[in-house]
């Protein structure tokens, strides 16, 4: 409870979910991600496997290569529903039987979708492993997606949307996207609107099931506490008669970056603080420049002693937290400085984000810094690859990116590479400048005034206002 | 050298808790040390990571505090990472990060923990940063008015800009008469704004004698690097008498109480919270398997009927915190739109009410036991797991030994000893129930999509 600090994405927030394991060789100079097998089965689908003896649990991780950026227009959270129905029925089984057999074990299972895929974790303990891979293999092959409770989780989802925007730190991050991306996919909020939620069939989601989960298009990673060729059989057995067929490639288009100035201010009439983000289009997963912006973006609003931190809360107060991120997706993803403040101090917490933004490209970043911010994301590495569903959850997203262990392997020396001219080059080429996108969730009637200055036009929304 | 060094080598034997299953092990070693000044130094080596997970557990927190200097322990807290002697103002977290660490902390009614992650070879600095805010804090007035409005924005963003948050600190203004559980961690805004130096002075005397604290370490470390460590910095550091006990008891409550949150909002949510003891009371497992059959997993109770058969809530859940003093098991419910509070109140009370009066299945008992075994491993996974987990039962059970019999004491809850303390715990008259109304300025936007 009440933590001191604001839980830093680590820099990136995709990437955190990621990165790499550790082999001690010397010290914390070596960095190696421990080995694991690759296999294509006959059918197409791609196994990971990834032995860890060190606790007796088993973690899956499996990606389907579609997310909501595959959603129908109109029916925004088709994925993510889908995947949620996933454990609510399936040939054999009912939503209660499957909650049921999982609990007694102690298991976990369930999925989500992101922009660009599904994802779905599921962890048993190492002696449960026969019930684990049964449940997971069913419902990842059998799902039935039973009317009554295609129902019933829409009718939660909608309410939930309601729900989450009555505190404003959980949905600035969608109201930002959807005013960054405008109509890209990207911009789209993946769990649905209120009402794109609502006009969801069950035919929609059987749909999306049937054309994209498909062997072929599925990654299935698996670490833990087994011998390879057992989990391989295992695997085999249960997932090597899934048929296969093509699912269809998701074109995208790179999003543009907004030029220009623009402004969105969502009133919240009960706000007593505004919160904000500031940004425009990032980078994605695969950048070949991102390690050096990540080492930017560490002290510039990654950490604690960030520029942004430093000046927002530290040095004045205005804040419990601001930080900086760069969300990596398949293509360009949201670049974003994050903070919040009281109404009365609005104008002057932006002035001041503003004015760090402004200083990064002015003065760039010292020796001294760099090595502290090469010297920090080094050490605090090797925690975030410390478990089997980190180390699952890795091994799936390298493989959905199109990577593999050297970008963890060879992570530690691309920073070490790093000079003060490939400081200047990153902030040049992916810190916005002038070209801005402002969205604010606050007391429009005690703020607006204040924050005209900061575009030409300010763009209005109620939070009880219906979708993002 | 008087100081006593105590190797105890334990084996945690995990077996499984239903007979038929295959059992599983886990070793563990702790070596624990305790300087001349009174600290306690716990070390678990696990070498898996070139990494350490170091916490201090401060016995003192809210329930410490009085009316006018509510939220001091939490205030302080942030104080203590704002410049001491030899590390001045933003010191601490500068050298930190620049070789590789990073911290947080957090303040509890009860505790106060200090945590730092870093490379194992920063070990000497690490100690070095410690021994210095703890013997040596300054107290300079432009910081502390900084730090002021720092907390000032935690307190809008978790409570007033939170529903969850703004019924949590009602619920317990409410239940509790008495004791200091009363007011909240964070602190009432109005005490905020009126600390004083000196307020900051005396908790620091009082709270931060070493022999108030307990020190855990966990990662590629040797025990006997660490208790060197320990000896060379923090030793020397003299101890003074703790923080005065916490004589308050909360009378008994004698009937329902009750309190209503009306606010800007969408959604109404529901608390209740119903006394029980301390964490170290034998009571403790039954109702931590009572929790667990009505809570956990979308096969629990609770879930089953309130938000899969009645369609009521969008969630519930239920909180049971460590605590030195009788504490608290809340229950909270998300209802869905335009669902009365009153269905979901009798949804909630009458499922309490067949715990009291049916005894729970065989199976149910066996798969909470499952699910708290699971539960148990995915907190230990990591070092800093392995930190918080060992440091917490020191402190609340007093004696971390405990955590190796958390299985063998789950085990041992029979049906009975659940529908005992569901009879005893989940009374009418020993409830309190907080509930949000939603307010709403209806905006013309709004009347059109509507």
């Amino acid at each position: 409870m009440l933590k001191r600090t604001f839980i830093f994405s680590l820099a990136f927030l995709l990437a955190c979910i990621a990165p790499a394991t550790v082999a001690r060789a010397q010290g914390a100079a070596a960095l190696k991600l421990p080995a694991y097998k690759k296999v294509r089965l006959k059918n197409g689908l791609t196994l990971l496997l990834m032995e860890q003896h060190e606790v007796p649990i088993i973690s899956f991780n499996f990606i389907v290569k579609a997310g909501s950026v595959a959603d129908p227009a109109g029916k925004e959270g088709v994925a993510s529903l889908t995947a949620g129905l996933l454990r609510k029925g399936t040939k054999t089984r009912t939503a209660d039987q499957i909650a049921n057999e999982l609990d007694f074990v102690g298991g976990t299972l369930g999925a989500f979708a992101t922009f660009d895929y599904t994802q779905g974790t599921a962890e048993f303990v190492r002696k449960d492993i026969a019930k684990g891979l049964e449940l997971l293999s069913d419902v990842l092959l059998n799902p039935t997606f039973p009317q009554a409770e295609t129902t019933k989780m829409q009718a939660q989802r909608v309410d939930a949307v309601k729900a989450a925007k009555d505190e404003a730190s959980g949905v600035i991050g969608t109201y930002y996207n959807a005013y960054l991306f405008g109509s890209h996919p990207y911009g789209r909020p993946t769990e649905g609107d209120e009402k794109t939620i609502a006009a969801i069939t069950r035919e929609d989601v059987a749909k999306f099931y049937q054309t994209y989960y498909t062997p072929s298009n599925t990654i299935l990673a698996v670490a833990g506490d087994f011998q390879t060729a057992e989990m391989e059989r295992m695997l085999t057995e249960r997932f090597g008669a899934w048929p296969d067929k093509t699912a269809p490639a998701i074109t995208l288009t790179e999003a543009a970056p907004v030029q220009g100035k623009r402004l969105l201010l969502i009133d919240k009439p009960d706000s007593t603080q505004t919160f904000y983000r500031i940004g425009n289009i990032g980078i994605p997963r695969t950048s070949a420049d991102r390690v050096q912006i990540e080492v930017v973006n560490t002290l510039f609003g990654g950490r604690f002693t960030s520029m942004l931190n430093s000046a927002l809360r530290i040095n004045t107060g205005l804040t419990y937290g601001a930080r900086s991120a760069f969300d990596q997706r398949r293509l360009r993803g949201p670049f974003f400085i994050n903070t919040y403040t009281r109404n009365e101090t609005t104008g002057q917490a932006i002035d001041m984000t503003l004015d760090i933004l402004k200083r990064l490209h002015e003065k760039g970043i010292t020796e001294e810094e760099l090595k502290s911010a090469k010297s920090y994301l080094k050490g605090q590495f090797p925690p975030r690859i410390e478990t089997t569903d980190q180390l699952a959850a890795l091994i799936a997203q390298l493989e959905f990116f199109g990577l593999d262990e050297r970008d963890i392997n060879t992570y530690y020396a691309r920073i070490d590479a790093m000079t003060l001219d490939d400081a200047r080059r990153v902030i040049k080429q992916y810190f916005p400048a002038e070209n801005l996108v402002f969205v604010l969730i606050g007391k429009a009637s005690e703020i607006e005034p204040v924050i005209r200055k900061y575009a030409p036009n300010v763009e209005k929304k109620s939070i009880t206002q219906v979708g993002f | 050298m008087k100081s006593v060094t105590r190797a105890l080598s334990l084996c945690l034997l995990l077996v499984a808790f239903a007979a038929p299953r295959a059992a599983s092990a886990q070793t563990f070693d702790v070596q624990t040390h305790t300087l001349k000044n009174g600290m306690k130094i716990l070390v678990q080596r696990d070498p898996d990571i070139p990494n350490v997970a170091l916490y201090i557990f401060y016995r003192i927190g809210s329930r410490n505090e009085r009316p006018g200097t509510t939220g001091l322990s939490h205030f302080f807290e942030h104080m203590m990472f704002n410049g001491a002697k030899k590390y001045g103002p933003g010191q601490f977290d500068k050298v930190m990060e620049g070789a590789g660490g990073s911290n947080n902390a957090y303040t509890s009614t009860d505790v106060t923990v200090y945590q730092d992650w870093f490379p194992r070879n920063q070990l000497d600095l690490i100690f070095d940063l410690e021994a210095d805010r703890i013997q040596h804090l300054a107290f300079d007035p432009k910081i502390i008015e900084s730090e002021r409005g720092v907390v000032a924005s935690e307190r809008r963003t978790s409570v007033e800009a939170d529903n969850a948050g703004l019924l949590w600190e009602q619920l317990w203004a409410t239940a509790y008469t008495a004791h200091p559980y009363q007011w909240p961690v964070v602190g009432w805004m109005v005490d905020i704004e009126g600390w004083k130096m000196e307020d900051l002075q005396n908790h620091f005397r009082a709270g931060y004698s070493p022999s108030n604290a307990t020190m855990v370490v966990v990662g590629d470390v040797q025990p006997a690097e660490i208790f060197a460590l320990a000896q060379k910095y923090i030793e020397p550091i003299p101890s003074h008498d703790p923080p005065a006990k916490v004589t308050t008891k909360e009378p008994e409550q004698l009937g329902e109480r009750r309190v209503e949150v009306r606010k800007f909002a969408q959604l109404p949510m529901l608390m209740f919270g119903y006394h029980v003891p301390e964490t170290a009371h034998p009571d403790y497992y039954a109702l931590k398997v009572l929790q667990t059959i009505l809570f956990s997993g979308q096969s629990s109770r609770m879930y089953q009927r309130l938000v899969d058969k009645d369609q009521l809530a969008l969630s519930v859940r239920a909180d049971y915190d460590f605590a030195f003093d009788p504490t608290l098991f809340v229950v909270t419910a998300q209802p869905k739109e335009g669902i009365a509070t009153g269905a979901v109140e009798r949804a909630v009370f009458e499922e309490l009410d067949r715990t009291k009066k049916e005894l729970v299945t065989e199976q149910e008992l066996e798969k909470a036991k499952n699910i708290l075994l699971a539960n148990f491993y995915r907190q230990i996974k990591t070092i800093n797991g392995r930190a918080d987990q060992i440091g917490s039962y020191e402190v609340f059970f007093g004696d971390y030994r405990k955590l190796f019999n958390a299985a063998e004491d789950f085990r041992k809850v029979t049906r009975d000893d659940v529908r005992r303390v569901a009879q005893k715990y989940f009374a009418d008259k020993n409830r309190t129930v907080a509930t949000l109304v939603p307010e709403r300025e209806a905006t013309p936007q709004e009347a059109g999509s509507r």
